[in-house]
């Protein structure tokens, strides 16, 4: 027997010829029903079965940002108005002069 | 009579075949999925048997890989040949079974066979032979025993075998020489015994 060349790109019809008798399985047909009988059990990834299986997350993620959202928004709304600032606070014309003048007259006068 | 197809032309319609029974299958047509698994039964046993030995094992490992490449079709890229996606497959479950199995005791081959007994007909020559390569096969590296069993037996290229195992082709085609030099020399001392 010839010895084969090292990168033979040719299939070997000797050892293809034992090596199929050798694995021969046999009968496909009984191989075949059993495959098919399992594969009616299996349920393949339809887009539908793709939607159910993001259901759940899907409603837990909506509910968080809704959740957020309404922080988001209340805490807009209930916001404290802005302090005065120093400048405001001495230079800016008092909004109740009056008041402000009895207020320093009786420390003063304490 | 009708012209014969020129080779690579039947390949693409093989292949544009195969993508749409995929397709039909992949939409849950059974019918389509069965004509992918009697096409590729065969190779499927075969391939699962080189690398696990026992044949019951065998068939298991082939029955799980069909079903898994059922679950995962969506994956298979249909302008890429079908069968050496759905190998890639069935290798990988016949080597986590082979994984995962207990030892087993293995069987002591018959006598006869070991020491080239004497040979009644050609039936008992024929299966002691086969049990004699399912030995030497047994003895080479798994990804050998796949490269060979691909190359020689099923008629793969070695792109494709390379696509299967995972490894590059330059490694497939040293694989599949080494495998070959081993069960060459088996059969050579077949016939001179004979």
């Amino acid at each position: 027997m010839k010895e084969p060349l090292p990168f033979d790109h040719r299939p070997d019809p000797l050892v293809g010829e034992a090596l199929r008798q050798a694995l021969e399985p046999g009968d496909a047909t009984p191989f075949v029903a059993r495959v098919l009988a399992r594969a009616a059990e299996v349920r393949i990834a339809s887009w539908d079965a793709v939607l159910a299986r993001w259901a759940r997350p899907g409603v837990a993620a909506a509910v968080l940002v809704a959740l957020l959202a309404g922080y988001l928004v209340g805490r807009a709304t209930a916001a404290p108005a802005p302090r005065p600032s120093v400048y405001d606070a001495l230079l800016a014309p008092p909004a109740h002069p009056g008041e402000v003048e009895i207020v320093l007259a009786s420390v003063i006068g304490n | 009579m009708a012209d014969p197809q020129p080779p690579q032309r039947a390949a693409r319609i093989a292949q544009q075949d195969e993508a749409d029974l995929v397709l039909r299958a992949a939409a849950g047509d059974r019918s389509a999925f069965g004509v992918l698994v009697e096409r590729y039964a065969g190779v499927a046993r075969r391939v699962a048997r080189a690398v696990l030995g026992n044949p019951e094992d065998a068939d298991d490992a082939a029955q799980d890989a069909m079903l898994s490449a059922l679950v995962k079709l969506d994956q298979y890229d249909p302008r890429r040949p079908f069968g050496p996606w759905l190998l890639r497959i069935v290798a990988n479950a016949a080597t986590d079974r082979r994984r995962r199995r207990t030892v087993r005791r293995v069987e002591p081959l018959d006598a006869g066979l070991t020491a080239g007994g004497p040979r009644p007909d050609t039936t008992a020559e024929r299966r002691a032979l086969g049990e004699r390569l399912r030995q030497a096969l047994a003895e080479l590296p798994e990804r050998r025993r796949v490269a060979v069993v691909l190359f020689d037996v099923e008629g793969y290229s070695h792109a494709e075998i390379a696509a299967v195992l995972g490894i590059p082709e330059g490694t497939v085609r040293s694989e599949v020489f080494h495998a070959r030099r081993r069960l060459r020399a088996l059969l050579a001392d077949w016939k001179e015994e004979a």
